[in-house]
């Protein structure tokens, strides 16, 4: 549970006939993370990779194309329809299939279009005839008379005065068909040879003039009687090519499902290594699983060659992708740990420390029995995934129900409920009265904390084989030694003759490690046999090395101090539940509803906002304090093969 | 109100300085100090230092529209809306251009929060069409909704930017026909004169710049002024003699044939010296009997010419450009002639 699933490295031989069966078992089984094996052979003949990589691409080629149109069409890919894995679609087959929706989809789409467009052009027409409905005159008049120029339009009524002043000049007619506001429907009419005249002029009048539909002749009742039934059309049509579009949905998400499964599956093929009869594939896969996934390869066939190696930690870690495999809280937990890095083969996977200790830093902070019940009942409704917007946000719910239970048992511990101190006598101790006391414990826990992490480095270094490190780093044993001989030193100061180790032990052990500390990066090369021994002039060196051991010591006391804050929280926390039942009372007694109001929106701030700071300081402390000691992170995704 | 104006000392002062940044400090000095101090040293540039200028403006014009009756309320909001209308063309050329909010933010006369134009949004909508669907409800919405089909045809910002400013002065026109005949009298010069700087430059440039034909030029223009009149607008229109047209509208003009002998020189000349005449209007509203509209009005347009002046200034200075040649482009300096 402390380590990341044990990986396998599996080599297989495969003779060429089998090669599809095995790609399709990899896919199905989800399990089987691939190395690309396609450049150590170079065969280039059928079903070689290059041949693969071709049909892959031509499949790829037919799924961009089923992707456009279902864009077209509005839809997505959606689940894949049941187990379609064990075919392969022939190019032959599946091309003139693509060719021919592309070609329905797009006459349907611009069927579509063109009809939608249609329908937009009637529904202005009939705005405009709408407002002249009452003009009983037939339009247009003389549509095409040598002498006669007529223009129909819509002007501002304020407008009308001076368009028929600047037409003075000329003989012509402004008749107002149908008075408004803002705008006025009128008849501009005069001789043919004024035509450029009478346009500027309306033009710099802003008459817009009527656009009527082509060939159209009759009063605008009649044709917007026309055009309305002519629009009833057009929607049913419509309705009638978007039933028609269903149809096609559900064939084009059919085959888009077909061909991404030939194209992940060719993929697949693509990274197996091809000798003239064979395929030689690589991959890895979770340990545990090897003997039933061999039972399976051997199912295909007895012919197919297998080996073997079991990753150990840490001599060949570099390349073993990572598996983790946590379920429940483990799971939930899991995802703080990978937002500060995904760990490494060959080191501890911290998520059970981090599940175990950060519900108990946060709970310590924010004890109280009432406070923490509120938060176990936000943690159910997230977790529960019962409101679609909130679904998202599940694996919160299980890490909030958590720490509200650890807020729930520190409150008991504490004796607090809503900030209320006289409802039960505390288990343990109430922090406003003690505060000393608390922030000693919060402190030494602290420091309990801090030397676990240091072990926990000495164990990963140790799997990896870094002997100088080891012994010599600040995150070494000489490290540790010299933390503890400092904390023990700080410990006899201020309460003489409590430890049984003798003052003159803590203070060797302490010189000893901290010339081992300041010296480590030597006595590293040293001990492994690297030269040169330092880099750069000794004095450089000493300086440099003299400046790290004081930042060294420096970092232990403050990494250590670092966790006062935790005790300082839960003050702060009884404080500030205190403060929101004084002001509650400045309001009024209880029996005031404002009593109640002010208790309330104390509460939800408490649980809102300090919760959020207490969260952020949690977090704080796991990853700066804790986990940068001991975990380095960095590890390979594990990624199995899957038609999704 | 009169004394918060800058005195003839004050501008002998501030004229006698030759160099921006001492000319703005000395500004702190006057009543746009309180509004100039605001800004960091570093920002204040001659335009933010203009824009700030305008800030006292507003507040002036907010103090006014608080406190006069209500009859002549409505007037002076559609007068302090000419800057909002300026403020929708600058923003609308400025979308057309491409142009950021940050650049074009301080190009704004600072309107304040009686504004209705979504000034940010507009420049940030993309296009012009969008940009006018955002006025809904404004009272620019439907005189631009109606041009639009113009912009669309012709891709040009001139027949939205007339459509508004059409709109603006017929409002302006029947808003001050409305006002009782006691306060009508005093405000005619200011407003009305306003009013005629605008239909007869607007006539007058687009027959010589743009060339407009006869109806054209009287569609975009008013068919009412205050000395200016439709006979004399229709009569450019027509192409007939300016310069006698000119001498009509204008009897006391000195120098008229010499001034639009070059109109392209003379119509900047002849707009200032209308502008002059306005100013001059202000002045004879401030005296005599003080209790009338025409008091708080003209308080109003001195102050905007006397920014407009300061301006001036500020640019000359920057510019290192001598008095002698700025000094003509002031309204409020030269003696009531004008010097061709």
């Amino acid at each position: 549970m402390l380590f990341t699933q044990k990986m396998s490295q599996i080599g297989l031989v495969v003779p060429a006939q089998y090669g599809f069966q095995v790609a399709v078992l990899l896919n199905k089984e989800r399990i089987f993370h691939q190395i690309d094996n396609s450049n150590l052979y170079t065969d280039t003949g059928p079903g070689s990779p290059e041949d693969w990589r071709k049909r892959a691409a031509s499949y790829a080629n037919l799924e961009n194309r089923l992707l456009s149109n279902m864009k077209l069409l509005g839809i997505q890919p959606g689940d894949q329809p049941g187990n379609n894995l064990a075919a392969l679609e022939r190019m032959y087959a599946v091309q003139p299939e693509t060719d021919r929706l592309e070609r329905e989809v797009l006459e349907l789409s611009d069927s579509l279009t063109e009809v939608q467009d249609e329908l937009n052009l009637c529904q202005g027409y009939i705005q405009q005839l709408e407002a002249i409905v009452d003009v009983a005159l037939e339009l247009p008049v003389c549509p095409n008379s040598r002498f006669l120029f007529c223009l129909f339009g819509f002007v501002p009524t304020t407008n009308i005065e001076r368009l028929r002043a600047s037409l003075a000049r000329i003989d012509c007619l402004l008749l107002p068909l149908q008075q408004g506001q803002p705008t006025t429907f009128v008849m501009l009419a005069g001789s043919r040879k004024d035509q450029s005249v009478l346009e500027r002029a309306a033009r710099s009048a802003y008459l817009n003039p009527l656009s009527l539909p082509e060939g159209m002749l009759g009063t605008p009742a009649v044709w917007l009687n026309r055009l309305k039934r002519r629009m009833q059309k057009l929607q049913e049509e419509i309705r009638n090519q978007t039933q028609l579009r269903e149809t096609y949905c559900d064939q084009i998400r059919s085959l888009y499902w077909r061909v991404h499964t030939s194209r992940l599956l060719a993929t697949t093929l693509s990274r197996f290594g091809k000798l003239h009869y064979t395929y030689v594939i690589q991959g890895w896969l979770p340990y545990q699983q090897l003997s039933e996934f061999e039972k399976k390869l051997k199912g295909i066939s007895e012919d197919i060659l297998i080996e073997v190696q079991v990753a150990a930690r840490g001599g060949m870690g570099q390349g073993v992708p990572v598996a983790l495999n946590h379920r429940g809280i483990f799971h939930a937990f899991e995802s703080l740990v990978m937002n500060y890095n995904r760990p490494h083969y060959n080191e501890i996977d911290p998520t059970i420390l981090l599940t175990i200790t950060f519900p108990i830093l946060f709970g310590f902070m924010f004890g109280d029995v009432g406070h923490g019940l509120v938060l176990v009942l936000i943690g159910i409704l997230l977790a529960s995934q019962r409101i679609g917007v909130l679904k998202r946000f599940a694996e919160l719910g299980q890490i909030i129900i958590v720490c509200g239970m650890a807020s729930v048992l520190f409150g008991g511990l504490f004796g607090s409920v809503f900030g209320l101190d006289d409802l039960f006598a505390a288990f343990w101790i109430r922090p406003m009265e003690n505060i000393l006391h608390i922030l000693i414990v919060t402190v030494a826990g602290g420091v309990i904390l801090l030397s676990l992490a240091y072990l926990l480095s000495l164990y990963n270094l140790a799997i990896s084989r870094r002997r100088g490190a080891f012994f010599f780093s600040p995150q070494g044993l000489a490290g540790l030694m010299l933390y503890w001989s400092l904390i023990g030193l700080a410990v006899d100061l201020f309460n003489p003759g409590i430890l049984p180790i003798p003052n003159s032990i803590l203070t060797g052990v302490g010189i000893a490690s901290a010339v081992a500390v300041m010296f480590s990066e030597a006595l590293t090369h040293l001990v492994e046999g690297r030269r040169p021994l330092i880099k750069g002039g000794v004095a450089t060196y000493i300086v440099q090395a003299f400046f790290e051991l004081f930042e060294t010591v420096i970092g232990y006391i403050s990494n250590s101090l670092s966790y006062v804050r935790v005790g300082a929280f839960a003050v702060a926390h009884a404080g500030l539940s205190a403060v929101v039942f004084i002001l509650a009372e400045m309001v009024g007694s209880s029996q005031h509803p404002g009593y109640w109001v002010v208790v309330i929106l104390g509460t939800l701030f408490i649980i809102g906002f300090e919760g959020l700071i207490v969260t952020i300081q949690t977090l704080r402390l796991e990853y700066y304090e804790f986990f940068s000691k001991f975990f380095r992170g960095g590890g390979i995704p594990y990624q199995p093969l899957e038609i999704k | 109100m009169y004394g918060n104006l800058l005195s003839r000392d004050d501008w002998d002062h501030l004229s006698s300085i030759t160099d921006a940044g001492a000319l703005i400090e000395a500004l702190k000095g006057t009543v746009y100090g309180a509004y100039i101090n605001r800004v960091k040293a570093e920002d204040l540039t001659t335009r933010r230092v203009e824009y700030e200028m305008h800030k006292y403006l507003a507040d002036a014009f907010g103090v006014v529209i608080k406190h006069i009756p209500d009859h002549a309320r409505a007037l002076m909001i559609q007068l302090y809306r000419l800057y909002e209308v300026d403020n929708l063309k600058a923003t609308l050329r400025g979308l057309v251009l491409r142009e950021s909010w940050e650049q074009i933010r301080y190009t704004l006369f600072p309107y304040g929060n009686s504004t209705v134009l979504p000034a940010k949004a507009i420049t940030e909508s993309g296009t012009v069409e969008e940009a006018v669907a955002l006025l809904q409800g404004t009272p620019y919405y439907h005189t631009l909704v109606h041009a639009l089909e113009r912009y669309e045809k012709e891709q040009n910002l001139f027949p939205l930017e007339v459509a508004l400013d059409l709109d603006y002065w017929r409002e302006l026109w029947r808003l001050l026909n409305r006002l009782s005949l006691s306060d009508r009298q005093p405000t005619m010069p200011m407003i009305g004169g306003l009013l005629d700087i605008c239909n007869l430059i607007w006539a007058l440039r687009y027959r010589i710049y743009y060339h407009l034909s006869e109806e054209e030029i009287i569609n975009y223009t008013l068919p009412f002024g205050y000395k200016i009149h439709d006979e004399q607008i229709q009569a450019i229109a027509a192409g007939e003699d300016i310069v006698r047209i000119i001498k009509e509208a204008c009897p006391d003009l000195p120098h008229p044939d010499e001034l639009l002998q070059d109109p392209l020189r003379g119509l900047p000349k002849l707009e200032l010296w209308m502008q002059q005449k306005v100013y001059e209007a202000c002045h004879s509203a401030m005296l005599g009997y003080p209790f009338h509209f025409g008091v708080p009005l003209a308080f109003l347009l001195l102050t905007e010419y006397e920014i407009q002046d300061l301006t001036v200034l500020l640019e000359a200075a920057s510019l290192q450009i001598p008095i002698d040649r700025y000094k003509r482009f002031r309204v409020s300096a030269l003696p009531m002639g004008l010097t061709v």
